[in-house]
C-alpha cells in the first residue's frame, strides 16, 4: 500500500507545477479588481495550501526515487516538417529533491509573506508571482531539455518584473524592475543564440544526449569556445554575475518575502541551468576558463561590495552574487557535484539569512545599518537565526556551508590551486560581512530607530525557526545521503584553513565594529576605495556611460534617420506631386490665344517628328 | 512659274496669318489674320487644282466651299465679338482671360 502511493506520487511528479501555477492562476481571483468583499488573504491561504501539497507530493516521490535510476518521460510539444520538439522529463533523486526544496521554500517563504504583508493588499498578485516561480522553477527542475529550460528561464525573467515591480508607485522599484528585466533579457537572448546554434550542432536539445554528443564531438574549438561563452551568458544574467549583476541590488526595492525566493532559489535557476550544459562549456577550455574567471571575479568583488553596504538587504544581495560566483568557479572546473551540494547548502542558509533581517525591518521600519544596534537582548530569535544562516553560509563546522566549500576546494585544489585561495578568501570576507552586519545591527548601543523594537507575528517567526532548524539539520541529511565526505575530514588542511578564514573573517569584524576600537562610522584610510565599493562599483554610471549611452545614441540616430529621411523620401513624393500640381496649373493662362499657340507648337513638333526620317 | 513658289506664297500668307492669330490683342484682327489662313488654303487648292488636276478641278470645288464657310464663320465670330463686347466693353484679347487655372 505504501509502495503503492510512493509510486503513484512518483509517476505524478509532474503535477506539481500544474497545480502551483494552477493555484496562482486561481488567486488572481482575490485581486481588488474581482472579489471585493472578501479581502486579499484567501489568495494567501490557498497559496499555502498548493504549496503544502507540492511538498507533500515531492517528499513522497523523493521517497519512491531515492536510491533508485533516473526515469526518463517524453512529450511531443510540436512536430513540423523535420523539426520534431520533445519536452523529455527527468524524475531523479537530484531532480525531485530539488523541488522539494523549491516548494519546501515556497511554504515558508509564502507563509513569511502571510506575517510580512499583513498591511498590504495586493495579495493576489503578489501570491500569483509567488506561485508562477514556483510552478517555473520546479518545471525546470524536471525539465531535461534545454530549449524548454530556456523558455521557462524566459518566463521566470518575466516573473522577476512583475514580482519586484508589485509596488509599482515607488519610482526606484520601476527602475529596478525594468534593470532586471532587461538584464536578466540579455542574458537569456544570448542564451538562445547557443540553444539555436547548437541544434545543427548537436542535433539535440536533450542534457542527456547533449552530453553523450560532447564526450566525442568534433567541432571546430573556435565554434565551441562561442557556443560555451554564449551558454555562459544566459546564466551570467540570471545568477547576477559580473558584469551583469546590478539588477539584483535593485531587485531589493520588491517586498522582502519575495527576495527570499530570489535570493535564494531563482538566482539559482541559472546555475541549474549552467551545471546541465557543463559538458558541452567544458569541451571549450576559454569557455570553461570563462566561467571560472566571471566566478572568481564576482565572488571576490560582490563579497567587497557587501563589505561597503549600509542597506540591510544588499548587504546580502551582493553574497548572494558572490556563492553563486563560487558556483561559477564549481561548474567552470567541472566539479558539477560539488556545485549542487554548493547551491543546496547556500539555498537554505541565504534564506534563513533574508528571513532574519526581514524580520528587522518589517519591525524597524529602517534597513540602514548604521541606524540600527543593540538588538540582541531583545530579538534573540532574530539574531540567533541571523547567526545559523550566516554559519550556515560560510564554512563554519559543523554547517553545511563547510562541509559544500570543503567538497569545493579539495575537488579545486589539483588543477587550479589558486581559485582554492579565492574560496577562502570569499569565505573569510563573507565571514567578515555577515559578522559586521550582526555587531552593527545587533550588539553595541540601540540605534535611533531601533530603540523599541518588538518580536514580530508568529507566521514570519515560525518559517524563520523552521528553516533555523532546517540549516541546523542539513549536515545530518547530507551524511546520511553521503553526498559529502565523512567527518573524518574535519582535520584535513583545507578544514582548518576554512575554520581559520571565517574565524579570521569574523574575528577582524568583532574587533573592528564589535570593540569600538575604530571610529564609527568607519572612514578607510582611501575614502575613494570606500566609496568605489560602496557604489558598487560605480556599476550603474558604468551601464549609462557604455551601453547604455551606445544604444540611446544609436537609438536616436535610428530615429533621426526615420523620421527625417524615410519619412522624408515618401513625403517628398507626395510634396513634389503637390508642388508640380500647384507650378504646372499656370500652363492654363486663360488666353485663348496661348491655347491656339500651344496647339500649333504640338502640331509642329508632332508634323516634325513624323517627317524627320524623310527630312533626314 | 512652278508648283512650288505658289505653294511658298501660301505657307507665307499661312505663317503671317499664324503671327497674326497669336499676336493680336484686337479680336477683329484675330479673325481678320484666320481670314489670311483660309486665304492661304484656298491658294492652296487652287495651285494643286490647276498643276495636278486640270480635269476634274477638284480643288476650286472645295474653294468654293471654303470661302462659304469661311464668310459664315466669320459673321458668326463677330457675332461672338460683339456680344462679348457689350458684357465686357472691350475687345481687347489681353482682357479675355477669366478661364485660368
Amino acid at each position: 500500500m505504501d509502495q503503492a502511493i510512493f509510486q503513484v506520487s512518483l509517476h505524478t511528479v509532474l503535477w506539481i507545477p500544474l497545480y502551483t501555477l494552477f493555484g496562482g492562476i486561481a488567486s488572481v481571483l482575490w485581486s481588488p479588481a474581482c472579489f471585493r468583499r472578501t479581502g486579499p488573504r484567501p489568495a494567501g491561504y490557498l497559496n499555502l495550501l498548493v504549496a503544502s501539497l507540492g511538498f507533500t507530493h515531492s517528499l513522497l516521490a523523493l521517497g519512491a526515487i531515492w536510491g533508485q535510476p533516473a526515469q526518463q518521460v517524453s512529450f511531443t510539444w510540436l512536430q513540423v516538417a523535420d523539426l520534431q520538439l520533445l519536452l523529455p522529463l527527468e524524475y531523479s533523486s537530484q531532480s525531485i529533491g530539488a523541488i522539494a526544496v523549491i516548494t519546501g521554500l515556497n511554504i515558508l517563504a509564502q507563509l513569511y509573506a502571510v506575517g510580512y504583508l499583513e498591511t498590504d493588499w495586493g495579495w493576489a498578485r503578489f501570491f500569483a508571482s509567488l506561485s508562477l516561480f514556483e510552478s517555473g522553477m520546479c518545471a525546470l527542475a524536471l525539465c531535461n531539455s534545454l530549449f524548454f529550460s530556456y523558455v521557462i528561464l524566459e518566463i521566470l525573467t518575466l516573473g522577476t518584473y512583475l514580482l519586484i515591480g508589485i509596488w509599482f508607485n515607488q519610482s526606484l522599484v520601476v527602475t529596478g524592475a525594468r534593470d532586471a528585466f532587461l538584464t536578466k533579457r540579455v542574458g537569456d537572448l544570448i542564451l538562445l543564440m547557443a540553444v539555436v546554434a547548437l541544434w545543427p550542432l548537436a542535433g539535440t536539445w536533450h542534457y542527456g544526449e547533449l552530453a553523450e554528443w560532447a564526450a566525442q564531438a568534433e567541432v571546430a574549438p573556435h565554434t565551441l569556445t562561442l557556443v560555451g561563452l554564449a551558454l555562459m551568458a544566459g546564466p551570467l544574467g540570471k545568477c547576477a554575475q559580473f558584469p551583469l549583476h546590478l539588477w539584483l541590488d535593485e531587485a531589493m526595492e520588491g517586498p522582502l518575502p519575495a527576495s527570499i525566493l530570489r535570493n535564494a532559489v531563482v538566482v539559482g535557476t541559472g546555475a541549474w541551468v549552467l551545471i546541465k550544459v557543463q559538458p558541452v562549456i567544458a569541451l571549450s577550455p576559454i569557455a570553461s576558463a570563462a566561467v571560472i574567471g566571471v566566478g572568481a571575479i564576482t565572488a571576490i568583488g560582490a563579497t567587497l561590495i557587501a563589505i561597503a553596504q549600509i542597506d540591510l538587504k544588499r548587504t546580502l544581495s551582493y553574497s548572494v552574487s558572490a556563492y553563486m560566483g563560487l558556483v561559477f568557479i564549481a561548474i567552470g572546473s567541472g566539479n558539477s557535484q560539488a556545485a549542487l551540494v554548493l547551491m543546496l547548502t547556500y539555498t537554505l542558509s541565504m534564506a534563513l539569512l533574508v528571513m532574519s533581517t526581514g524580520t528587522l525591518i518589517w519591525s524597524n521600519i529602517t534597513q540602514d545599518l548604521t541606524q540600527m544596534g543593540g538588538l540582541w537582548s531583545r530579538r534573540p530569535i532574530s539574531g540567533l537565526c541571523f547567526l545559523v544562516g550566516g554559519a550556515g553560509l560560510v564554512g563554519l563546522p559543523p554547517l553545511g556551508g563547510f562541509w559544500s566549500l570543503l567538497t569545493l576546494m579539495d575537488s579545486l585544489w589539483m588543477r587550479h590551486p589558486i581559485l582554492v585561495g579565492v574560496v577562502l578568501g570569499v569565505n573569510s570576507l563573507t565571514a567578515f560581512s555577515l559578522m559586521r552586519v550582526f555587531f552593527r545591527v545587533f550588539l553595541g548601543q540601540p540605534g535611533p530607530m531601533t530603540v523599541r523594537s518588538p518580536e514580530v507575528l508568529w507566521p514570519m517567526v515560525l518559517p524563520m525557526t523552521v528553516l533555523g532548524g532546517v540549516v541546523l539539520h542539513l549536515p545530518f541529511l547530507l551524511h546520511r545521503a553521503a553526498i559529502v565526505p565523512a567527518l573524518s575530514v574535519v582535520t584535513s588542511p583545507f578544514a582548518l584553513l576554512l575554520i581559520w578564514s571565517c574565524l579570521m573573517g569574523g574575528g577582524l569584524a568583532g574587533v573592528i565594529y564589535g570593540r569600538h576600537w575604530a571610529q564609527q562610522p568607519v572612514r578607510l584610510f582611501w575614502p575613494a576605495l570606500q566609496d568605489f565599493f560602496a557604489q558598487d562599483l560605480y556599476t550603474a554610471q558604468i551601464y549609462r556611460g557604455t551601453i547604455i549611452w551606445v544604444v540611446q545614441q544609436a537609438s536616436r540616430l535610428i530615429d533621426w534617420c526615420d523620421r527625417y529621411f524615410v519619412d522624408g523620401l515618401v513625403n517628398g513624393v507626395g510634396f513634389t506631386t503637390l508642388l508640380s500640381g500647384q507650378a504646372l496649373r499656370y500652363n492654363n493662362t486663360g488666353f485663348g490665344q496661348f491655347y491656339i499657340l500651344t496647339i500649333l507648337i504640338g502640331l509642329s513638333l508632332l508634323m516634325l517628328l513624323v517627317t524627320y526620317p524623310i527630312l533626314s | 512659274m512652278p508648283l512650288q513658289f505658289y505653294l511658298l506664297l501660301a505657307a507665307a500668307l499661312f505663317c503671317i496669318g499664324i503671327y497674326g492669330l497669336v499676336m493680336s490683342r484686337n479680336a477683329v484682327r484675330v479673325l481678320m489674320s484666320i481670314e489670311l489662313m483660309l486665304n492661304a488654303v484656298n491658294l492652296n487648292l487652287i495651285a494643286f487644282s490647276n498643276f495636278l488636276d486640270r480635269q476634274d478641278i477638284h480643288g476650286q470645288v472645295f474653294t468654293i466651299f471654303v470661302i462659304t464657310v469661311a464668310a459664315a464663320e466669320a459673321a458668326v465670330g463677330l457675332a461672338i465679338i460683339l456680344s462679348i463686347y457689350r458684357n465686357r466693353d472691350t475687345i481687347d484679347m489681353e482682357a479675355f482671360n477669366l478661364l485660368k487655372w
